[in-house]
């Protein structure tokens, strides 16, 4: 080491270099919390309001820091928890009879193995198979049915009524309309191998929707002429968020119909298919879902609470 | 070339290259769906053996998806450059792991050998790494881009903004994008994936976002997903457009499922090159997501992580400002749970920016997944770690059309000064001035949207 | 952390054979003795005042010109300009590398300044050299071999270590640099036994430390 830099290293060690650390600052006093509002409703911003009669992102919503306000978490968390339930609740194993529907079943075994294998879910196991070919009607105009898909909650809630109006709009078109049934752990292309079985020409699957946020109980509809083993996406048309708040079963049964009735009088589906003309609203096309308002999931204490703060 | 490996006294023999990159993934329910990943996890370490022993020349000659049947493999090869190549074509995956983890092997070094290598060898070197592995060496490409801003400098992290609406309503749309800049996203994108895909909704989005950017004087891109023939047509309605999108896929006929070719994107490219309304040099935005291939039957065998980075070799032939991998969109049929989601965007990021592109990632999950939020927030973290060019940003991070989970116009601020990271230096400078920002601390105006006209 | 190296970055060398009478003598040099230059810069003026003179003891070479930049390295006129360029030129190129080397040498394992407070934005120049050179002997009135404390910091800390130093040695001061120098320092050049410079040398640090953690000595 040079002449200098030794000296420097024997001085800098005199001058307490390496004597302990000095303690730490004392801590300052808490101040004053600021209160926070939950579980009071905030008001909501005028940007929210004027936000909100054109999209249901939610926006407005403010900032601590640079993180959500507390009510804000409680009720994504809330939104989470639905879209969660839906995922997870199973459609039971007698439902279908319990509701008078032949029960059909996917060659899934378990419920992760639904959303794993989604190639298992578009064929029936050979139980509901051989079922199929002994209890259902043949040779039918059109083969509704009903199934859990993504959403149990869906398909136990709005499902049955929109089976039964999708049913009675057929029939009043005179079309002969085969065995009303269900299928458990069902994907879209189950209609395939079930349409195919009954030689219905058009073949129409009910079923649950992947959950948003906060919604879990919408129905799709996918409709596919003379379906075979072999279909694709490409053959079929669809209609999404059917349910209360978007269009209600009523509405979607008639629209589906007079999709169904196009397939039937042009003899094809999917892309082929034209639809210039037809009242369907939503039906046949990309199938979005409209914006429905966000409501407010989580109020503390009990409902009766909630419902003087509502008027309040 | 060897192909067999002991362990224990077990011997485990495969029978071809696409094979061995398959069994050595790690789990994944995409390539346990396509019947194509290790039986156990002793015979995945089994093929990542016989891997760490091929030779990058090896992977050359055998591309997942043979020249005769796919464009994508021969673009590769016909385009590779050589002189890159010829430095390590001798390494094997194991050295050449070892190699990409040397402090020595710097930023500059890899940006230069990028376009010597293939797809295969990318994803090889990838199989044969943990997640903090990925980050090192993610963490240390450095891939600068320029359109109206400047993306991926060092100590940057940058976001899309997602303003999405089920029904394409343009004030729905405009009032989410006001809400997202007021939080200092946007800096890579506003980019709406539209709900009609068609060539006046494209244009009538894309023109009232360049006023509102134009208003505003801010330093950023526009870009509307609708597809790449759809965007052509808008193009010609003489609407302005600052980035040109596409999702691609990882063989010829994935690409074909998606309705594209190297065909159609060379002339995509060429137009937006005449007619883009971004000072470029880049304007070409792309995105990919594992498992796409498979989706559509086309993944010829190969495991989904080797298509990804087939992907990637398909985007760096147009030099883009953006790509990015949708990570956990595709549902729990190819990525079942955080786990394997976190694994694939730190190994997609990975493997973008080691063949040169600007990567970011949308870390995501759909809600039939199971991964939870928490998991989520530290993905994020993870890939700001790794040095990821951008992530997504939505209203509480929902996809109100999409109907996903994705990062919030919350979060961006908040990894960002978490990591110290800042966004391009001239939105840096906007938001600053706008009184958004105060640094990296939010500024007066923070999260107020009423600051923008 | 206080005494702290701050090791000069040599920021350019070029070797310069054969350099025309002309610049020859602009830069000092004798176009009789001297045929070849070599040229350094450097981001410290004193360190490579010293490391200059060093070389004069190592090689048959002449320091013919050594000046320091306006207000310093952080106001370079580019990024190879640093605060000095100093010149050492000899009969042929072998003593000009032989001088190089032992300058370079000096940069790197001897000569620095040190930071006198834990932010490290004061410095301090407490250098002591045991054996003078031709060229700092000569530019202080010194003899060639004898010891010297070359001491710089800035005005303030300087003045105050200055007066520390005095009293603490038995020194006297060959000449003193009131501030502002070029590079706004101030410095002096204290000559004595070797021991009595060291002790100069510490008790100059050591005030200028003293300086830097109280800045005021007066209630406001």
């Amino acid at each position: 080491m040079s002449f200098t830099r030794a000296l420097m290293e024997n001085l800098r060690v005199k001058l307490g270099a390496m004597d302990p650390l000095p303690p730490p600052p004392p801590l300052p006093e808490v101040p004053f919390p600021p209160s926070r509002v939950f579980p009071t409703p905030r008001r909501r911003s005028a940007y929210a309001e004027a936000a909100a009669r054109h999209t249901t992102a939610l926006v407005g919503i403010g900032h601590v820091g640079t993180r959500y306000a507390t009510d804000v978490v409680l009720q994504f968390q809330a939104e989470l928890a639905v879209a969660h339930a839906a995922v997870g609740t199973e459609l039971p194993e007698d439902w279908a009879e319990k509701n008078g529907l032949l029960p059909l079943h996917s060659r899934v075994t378990s419920h992760r193995q639904f959303l794993l294998r989604p190639d298992l879910g578009r064929r029936l196991d050979e139980a509901s198979l051989a079922r199929l070919n002994e209890k259902a009607r043949k040779g039918v105009d059109i083969q509704p049915i009903l199934a859990d898909g993504l959403s149990a909650v869906a398909c136990m809630g709005a499902g049955l009524a929109l089976l039964a109006h999708f049913t009675r709009e057929c029939e009043a078109r005179g079309w002969s309309v085969g065995t009303p049934m269900c299928a458990r752990y069902a994907r879209v292309w189950l209609e395939d191998e079930v349409g195919q079985t009954v030689n219905a020409k058009v073949a129409a699957i009910l079923l649950g929707e992947r959950p948003g946020l906060g919604t879990g109980d919408g129905l799709s509809a996918y409709l596919v002429y003379r379906p075979r083993i072999g279909c694709s996406d490409g053959d079929r048309n669809m209609m999404s968020n059917i349910h209360a708040r978007g269009a209600p079963p009523e509405q979607a049964a008639r629209r589906l119909a007079v999709l169904a009735g196009a397939m039937l009088d042009q003899k094809t589906s999917g892309v082929p298919l034209n639809l210039a003309g037809l009242d369907l609203g939503d039906a046949g096309g990309g199938g979005y879902r409209a914006p429905e308002p966000r409501v407010r999931l989580v109020y503390a204490g009990d409902a009766q609470d909630k419902n003087t703060k509502e008027r309040a | 070339m060897n192909l067999s490996a002991s362990i224990r006294g077990v011997g485990y023999r495969f029978t071809s290259v696409t094979e061995v990159l398959a069994k050595a993934n790690p789990p994944k329910s995409g390539d346990d769906l396509a019947g194509i990943s290790a039986r156990d996890a002793v015979e995945r370490v089994a093929a990542r053996a016989v891997l760490a022993d091929i030779t990058l020349a090896e992977l050359r000659a055998h591309p997942v998806v043979p020249h005769e049947i796919d464009e994508l493999s021969r673009m590769v090869e016909s385009t590779l450059d050589e002189g890159a190549y010829s430095a390590v074509k001798h390494l094997s995956v194991g050295q050449f792991r070892e190699w990409l983890l040397e402090p020595s092997t710097t930023g500059p070094t890899l940006r230069a050998l990028a376009p010597g290598l293939t797809p295969e060898m990318v994803a090889a070197a990838c199989k044969l790494m943990s997640n903090l592995d990925l980050m090192t060496v993610g963490a240390k490409c450095e891939v600068v881009v320029r359109a109206n801003n400047t993306l991926g400098l060092p100590g940057r992290l940058s976001s899309r903004l997602q303003p999405n609406h089920p029904t394409d309503d343009i004030d729905g749309i405009l009032y989410t994008t006001r809400e997202g800049l007021s939080y200092g996203c946007g800096d890579a994108v506003i980019g709406v994936n539209p709900a009609t895909d068609t060539p006046e909704s494209t244009a009538q989005i894309l023109t009232r976002l360049h006023d509102v950017r134009v208003r505003n004087n801010i330093p950023t891109q526009h870009c509307v997903l609708s597809h790449v023939t759809v965007q052509m047509k808008a193009l010609d309605l003489g609407c302005p457009m600052d980035l040109m999108f596409q999702s691609l896929s990882g063989s010829q006929k994935g690409n074909k499922a998606f309705g594209i070719s190297i065909a159609l994107i060379d002339e995509a490219h060429a137009k937006m090159k005449a007619m883009t309304s971004n000072r470029g040099p880049n304007f070409m935005y792309f995105e990919t997501g594992q498992g796409s291939a498979l989706s559509s039957d086309a993944h010829h065998g190969a495991d989904q992580v080797t298509l990804e980075a087939r992907c990637y070799g398909f985007a760096r032939r147009y030099k883009p400002f953006l790509v990015n991998t949708v990570v956990g969109f595709i549902g729990p049929e190819y990525l079942e749970d955080g786990p394997q989601i976190t694994r694939a965007g730190l190994e997609d990021h990975f493997m973008g920016k080691l063949m040169g592109l600007p990567m970011g990632c949308d870390a995501c999950f759909t809600y039939h997944a199971r991964m939870s939020q928490d998991e989520l927030e530290c993905l994020k973290v993870l890939l700001g770690a790794a040095g990821c060019t951008y992530l997504m940003s939505l209203p509480v991070g929902d996809d109100i059309m999409l109907n996903y989970q994705s990062t919030s116009f919350h979060d961006i601020p908040s990894v960002r000064r978490l990591l110290g990271k800042r966004p391009t230096p001239e939105f840096d400078a906007w938001l600053n001035e706008m009184g958004i920002m105060d640094g990296l601390k939010p500024g007066e105006r923070f999260g107020d949207p009423s600051v923008l006209k | 952390m206080i005494l702290d190296r701050i090791v000069p970055r040599i920021l350019s060398v070029r070797r310069l054979p054969g350099a025309d009478p002309a610049l020859l003598t602009a830069y000092g040099a004798d176009p009789a003795r001297h045929f070849a230059l070599g040229l350094v810069t450097v981001d410290q003026d004193d360190s490579t005042y010293v490391a200059l003179d060093e070389a004069t003891k190592h090689a048959p070479v002449d320091v013919v010109f050594a000046k320091s930049f306006y207000a310093g390295s952080s106001h370079a006129s580019g990024a190879l300009s640093g605060e000095i360029l100093g010149v050492i030129a000899g009969a042929d190129m072998a003593d000009v590398d032989a001088g190089l080397q032992a300058l370079i040498r000096c940069l790197e394992h001897d000569a620095c300044f040190y930071t006198a407070n834990d932010a490290g934005t004061i410095t301090v120049f407490p250098h002591v050299i045991a054996s003078l050179g031709r060229y700092l002997s000569a530019q202080a009135g010194l003899q060639v071999g004898d010891p010297m404390a070359y001491l710089v910091a800035p005005p303030m800390e300087h003045t105050i270590g200055l007066d520390a130093a005095l009293k603490a040695a038995s020194v006297r001061a060959a000449k003193i640099f009131p501030p502002p120098t070029e590079t706004n320092f101030a410095a002096a050049w204290l000559s004595g036994d070797l021991p009595e410079c060291q002790a100069a040398a510490e008790a100059y640090a050591a005030a200028v430390v003293d300086v830097g953690r109280k800045a005021w000595d007066i209630d406001r």
